[in-house]
């Protein structure tokens, strides 16, 4: 009994806060969703099908394009020199969010933008070329950030995976053998590596896969109009005047979660029946071809090149208020828009507040949860984060919006923090969750043998060797609740404004030094989180 | 702004729709009422999406601040729909305290807002400064789109389809959906609009309509299902003969207004539309567009219509809102969102009829980018169209 | 000092897992504990120095210096313990580490402790570096005094020499047993590996019936 009730206070903080809202808002997007005229309607909608198709088709290619350029760069970088740089480098990049780096890739590709000006400048064009860059009709702008964004987002992942030195040295004596069986490194990662690898990064994959599928925020600054990705039909439906579309919306975000959950299924099936042409490939025998290093290197080169013109050019864009083509630089440079925002820093402190608050919340939570519940209830608790992350954020957010509706919370800054919190909590606890329960328990025992009691081994020898994993883990929330966009528009109801959401409101209505000053402190937020963890992970105190 | 999508138009007899307002006992209400305001905090909805505007709020915060102690917060919004479906959902929920006390507003917002009795007032009629509206000269102050206003929203400023470019690369503006279509064919790739269900794409499409249809009577009257086809038959046409010399060949369209903005300043487009006749000077003034700029209408007249502002039900501070409102009516106020260095919001004023003294606040020269033969202004179609157009439109272009 | 191990067995649930056993440890004397993996050891030296959690449940009396020591919570036994691994604190430097145990005390004293600690251990200059920049021999002498200076009056060593190659253990083993004797100090010694026996000391072994016996 007293056993339950231990367990049972993990549950009730948690509960509350993460469970409780999160199964609220899946309920209540199930219940609207019991609305025959809404169905009628959504499946009337002339755009429907097609939008569907590329919704489905631009966050599929995202998906294959990324997975296939991260174990590229993995292959021929891991072990080698530049490894460690490259697997910080990615963590760096992943702080960015999409939509920063959707604004600032825009102004780069667009036919009147830098590149066009670089190239136009030098074969001497008077106009700009009439080139399909952003918002082309297949979407393939919006691949292109998705993979920009992406690829470092697996890296990262795969590169913590092989960090670990149960995993490495696995690896290292897999490489020996197969080496000596005759194949060479590209076809050990084909055959032994990636098998290995993959089945534990099917979660990941899947939220990349998802959220490609369904993202608003980068769609709008970039994704195609005509038809646009269902995500962004169903976003205007959930922000009409009019309660039918309001229900429409609702309608067509489980539409598109169900289908991308069929699809999946699908998917699952389609495995088996390619099973046995993979097995074939496995055993077909060795090859000796090197692991690509030198196109992996380059890979990362233009990488870095991408990311580094789209943070100069953002930086440019800030204080470019007249900016014809062809110059290459403004012809006029105010910092009127830095001005404007630093008199109005309210989207600011409102992003951070929030972001400060969930991240702390959810350490709390995690920490909470870890130090109170067995270890083998962790796999329950991650369904549900994972169900937090990889669903659309459109499908909970409208959920959540819908039941917070009933007990007065949206509009409420308690209302955003909880909306921030379920993905921040899921995250947060993902990453904690593995430092954490393969904590040696033999500290605890030593540490009494030293006459430390267990509220000293926990502050003094748990928490500092935690703190690392924390460090990280704040990180990631603060850059996970900097970047929400869906959930705080419709819960916020415009009595809170963030970050993105003025960044998005900018990208549809105007000044574009603005809408770059905003993209750089979305940017730049996270990074500062990024570099702190980063730095308390290299030399712990 | 983005105004609304079913517009209402009746235009016929608007001014005669004025209902008598109490002049008698005004002044001792009013002192009162401003005594109540005091003190009291407004939250302004409005969309934010332009410096100039945001700018502008700001200093009428300031004012009302020094003035009557309201203190005037402005809730950036980008959609007006969302307050109204934020304010639906307060007042269904029983929430007495409601979040938006002034929110700007008109058409189809205004109208669903109107019909769920989710408006306070009738106040518009008895604020002050009322009387210097010009609502003989603009009907549209008292109908909008067909909706008669009732007093509860007052009106805030004008606008009608302008379009505009560089006087330099364009020597002969098209004035006519006609020479429009000439135009696109001589500059292939440099002319689009934005995708309806976009404001200003409906409006492009609406006004296309306007210039195709074979019977202009029938635009005031409910569409009829049956005879939808026939009548925009020709509009579809025309369209049709438009869309392979725009840009991306009308495959795809710009999500904004404002992306054909930028689109226009960076050269990528040889011109680009407005619902507001001053945004080109205003963009020229601010540095925005060269001095060169040009901007007209067609010469038949183009969709024009009023933006107003009201007070939600459940306002906590309707007597500090009523009191915003009557400041943003007054002459100076008006005056200065005129000015095309400001905003260059068109005033609902009758400038003419100002005394001197009043009529100080409005600007009279005439700047580059301004429009130079303004052309009357086209009343919205019947509400019914917008939803059969935008339907049309999309099932024959949008996928 | 004397540890007294009085009528101590040991079960999991309902099993009982190590029968009933008394064994009194003079002071310096090391006795060493044997027995397949999975009898017990381990979870024995957890009873002793109080840190036994469920569903493993000990019987007994543990008596330290005439003290009771069953209602003594497991830091203020001090009972000190070493492992297979050094597990040194990684977040701290060498010389964190060898106070962690320590009493409060002037800045003055806890630095002087570190310096002869360090010294006696022949680790001079060390006491800045982190654990993990040290090599596996310096690592245990750390551990060691880390433990000796927390002024323990019992130890137990669960198999604290099993990871190091035959060399350094060799000289690590010598070096802790001279080390544990010149403080008097009364010491288990869990160990699967004869060899690692001091010469001379008792030896107990469990047997699959969970018996103990003087080998």
């Amino acid at each position: 009994m007293k056993k339950f009730l231990n367990s049972f206070a993990g549950f009730l903080p948690l509960g509350v806060l993460w469970l409780g809202p999160l199964l609220a808002g899946l309920l209540a997007v199930l219940y609207g969703a019991f609305d025959g005229e809404a169905w009628l309607t959504l499946f009337e909608h002339p755009q429907l099908w097609p939008a569907l198709a590329l919704s489905i088709g631009t966050g599929t290619l995202s998906l294959i394009i990324s997975a296939l350029l991260a174990f590229w760069i993995v292959a021929g970088l891991y072990g080698g020199k530049l490894w460690a740089d490259t697997s910080s480098l990615m963590g760096g990049f992943l702080s960015l969010p999409h939509l920063a780096f959707a604004i600032g890739l825009g102004f780069l590709i667009t036919p009147s933008g830098f590149l066009a000006r670089i190239i136009g400048s030098i074969a001497g064009w008077a106009v700009p070329p009439q080139w399909v860059t952003t918002q082309d009709p297949y979407g393939l702008s919006l691949v292109a950030v998705l993979v920009l964004k992406e690829v470092p987002f697996l890296i990262w992942l795969i590169s913590a995976l092989l960090a670990r030195p149960d995993i490495s040295q696995t690896l290292k004596g897999h490489f020996r053998v197969s080496q000596s069986l005759g194949h060479g490194g590209a076809s050990v990662w084909l055959r032994v590596f990636i098998p290995q690898i993959l089945p534990r990064l099917k979660w990941p994959l899947l939220i990349v896969w998802f959220y490609g599928a369904s993202v608003v925020d980068v769609a709008l600054a970039i994704g195609p109009t005509q038809p646009p990705p269902l995500s962004v039909i169903i976003w205007s439906d959930l922000n009409n005047a009019d309660p039918a579309f309001n229900a429409r919306g609702t309608a067509g975000a489980l539409f598109l979660t169900a289908a991308l959950i069929a699809l999946a299924l699908v998917w699952l099936v389609l495995k088996r029946i390619f099973l046995p042409a993979i097995w074939k490939f496995f055993t077909r025998g060795p090859s000796r071809r090197r692991t690509p290093t030198i196109t992996s290197g380059m890979l990362l080169l233009i990488f870095c090149a991408i990311y580094a013109m789209v943070f100069v050019v953002l930086c440019i864009m800030s204080i470019g208020t007249l900016w014809p083509y062809p110059n290459l630089f403004p012809s006029e440079v105010r910092w009127s828009a830095w001005q404007q925002f630093v008199m109005s820093p309210a989207p600011l402190l409102n992003s951070l507040s929030l972001a400060l608050a969930s991240t702390l919340a959810a350490l709390g939570l995690a920490v909470f949860w870890l130090e109170t519940v067995p270890e083998k209830l962790d796999a329950a608790l991650l369904v549900f984060a994972i169900m937090a992350i990889a669903l659309p954020s459109l499908l909970v957010a409208d959920g959540q919006y819908l039941a917070f509706l009933r007990v007065g919370l949206n509009g409420t800054w308690i209302g955003v923090f909880l909306a921030h919190l379920t993905p921040v909590f899921a995250y947060v606890f993902i990453v904690l969750k593995g430092p954490y329960r393969a904590f040696d328990p033999r500290y605890r025992s030593v540490s009494l043998g030293l006459n430390a009691d267990p509220m000293r081994f926990w502050s003094a020898v748990k928490l500092g060797m935690m703190k690392p994993a924390l460090a990280a883990a704040a990180a990631v929330g603060i850059g996970v609740s900097i970047a929400q966009y869906v959930p705080t528009q419709l819960i916020a109801s415009g009595r809170l404004t963030t970050l993105p959401i003025e960044a998005v409101t900018l990208a549809s209505g105007g000044s574009r030094p603005l809408m770059a000053v905003f993209a750089l402190m979305l940017a730049v937020v996270p990074a500062i989180a990024f570099l702190v963890a980063a730095r308390v992970g290299r030399k712990p105190l | 702004m983005k105004f609304s999508r079913r517009d209402l138009v009746k235009a016929a007899g608007a001014a005669a729709l004025l209902p008598l307002f109490p002049n008698a006992g005004f002044a001792a209400d009013w002192a009162a009422l401003e005594a109540q305001a005091k003190g009291q905090v407004v939250y302004f909805n409005a969309w934010a999406g332009s410096e100039p505007i945001n700018a502008y709020i700001a200093w009428a915060a300031e004012q009302v601040k020094a003035r009557y102690g309201v203190t005037l917060e402005h809730v950036k919004i980008a959609d007006a729909a969302e307050v109204v479906r934020r304010v639906r959902d307060e007042v269904k929920a029983g929430k007495a305290g409601g979040s938006a006390d002034l929110v700007w507003i008109n058409g189809e917002n205004f109208r669903a807002m109107k019909a769920e009795k989710l408006l306070f007032g009738p106040f518009a009629h008895e604020l002050p400064n009322f009387k210097y509206v010009d609502t003989e000269g603009k009907p549209t102050t008292l109908i909008d789109f067909a909706e008669a206003t009732d007093g509860l929203e007052s009106p805030w400023g004008m606008a009608q389809l302008t379009f505009f470019g560089d006087g330099a690369k364009i020597s002969a503006p098209p004035k006519s959906m006609d020479e429009l279509v000439a135009f696109a064919k001589a500059n292939p790739g440099r002319v689009t609009y934005p995708a309806p269900p976009d404001f200003h794409g409906t409006t492009f499409v609406k006004q296309a309509l306007y210039e195709s249809i074979a019977d202009q009577g029938l635009l005031p009257l409910p569409a009829k299902d049956d005879e939808f086809p026939r009548a925009v038959a020709p509009l579809f046409d025309l369209l049709d003969s438009l869309h392979p010399h725009l840009w991306r060949k009308g495959q795809q369209f710009p999500q904004s207004q404002a992306q054909i903005k930028q689109m226009l300043a960076d050269g990528e487009l040889l011109m680009a539309l407005t619902f507001n006749p001053n945004e080109p000077a205003n963009l020229v003034a601010s540095g925005q567009l060269p001095g060169t700029t040009v901007a007209w209408q067609h010469r038949a007249g183009t969709i024009g219509n009023t933006h107003f502002v009201a007070i939600p039900i459940n306002s906590k501070a309707a007597a500090g809102a009523q009191v915003v409102a009557n400041f943003l009516l007054s002459p100076e106020a008006q005056g200065r969102k005129a000015d095309l260095k400001i905003w260059g919001d068109p005033t609902v004023l009758a400038t003419a009829k100002l005394s001197a003294d009043e009529a100080r606040f409005f600007a009279t020269s005439v700047v580059s980018g301004s429009v130079t033969e303004p052309a009357p202004a086209l009343p919205e179609p019947h509400g019914s169209w917008v939803a059969l157009l935008e339907t049309a439109w999309l099932e024959s272009y949008g996928t | 000092m004397t540890l007294l191990l009085e009528n101590i067995s040991l079960t999991i649930g309902d099993v009982l897992l190590v029968k009933s056993f008394t064994i009194t440890i003079e002071a310096g004397e090391i006795v060493t504990l044997m027995g397949p993996s999975g009898s017990g050891k381990s979870s024995l030296l957890a009873y002793i120095a109080g840190d036994l959690s469920p569903p493993m449940y000990g019987n007994g009396h543990v008596t330290l210096d005439g003290v009771d020591l069953i209602y003594v919570p497991a830091e203020r036994r001090q009972v000190g313990r070493l492992f297979q691994d050094d597990l040194l604190f990684p977040h701290l430097t060498v010389g964190e580490n060898l106070l962690f145990g320590v009493g409060r005390g002037s800045l003055k004293k806890r630095q002087h402790l570190v310096t002869e600690a360090l010294a006696s251990a022949q680790l001079d200059g060390i006491e800045n570096r982190m654990p993990d920049t040290l090599s596996n021999g310096q690592k245990s002498r750390v551990a060691l005094f880390r433990a000796l200076m927390a002024k323990p009056h019992a130890m137990l060593l669960d198999e604290p020499f099993s990871k190091l190659d035959a060399e350094l253990r060799h000289t690590i083993r010598n070096y802790v047993f001279a080390h544990l004797r010149e403080r008097n100090i009364p010491t288990l010694l869990v160990t699967h590996d004869r060899e690692d026996a001091p010469a001379g000391g008792r030896i107990f072994r469990i047997n699959s019936k969970g018996e103990l016996h003087l080998a």
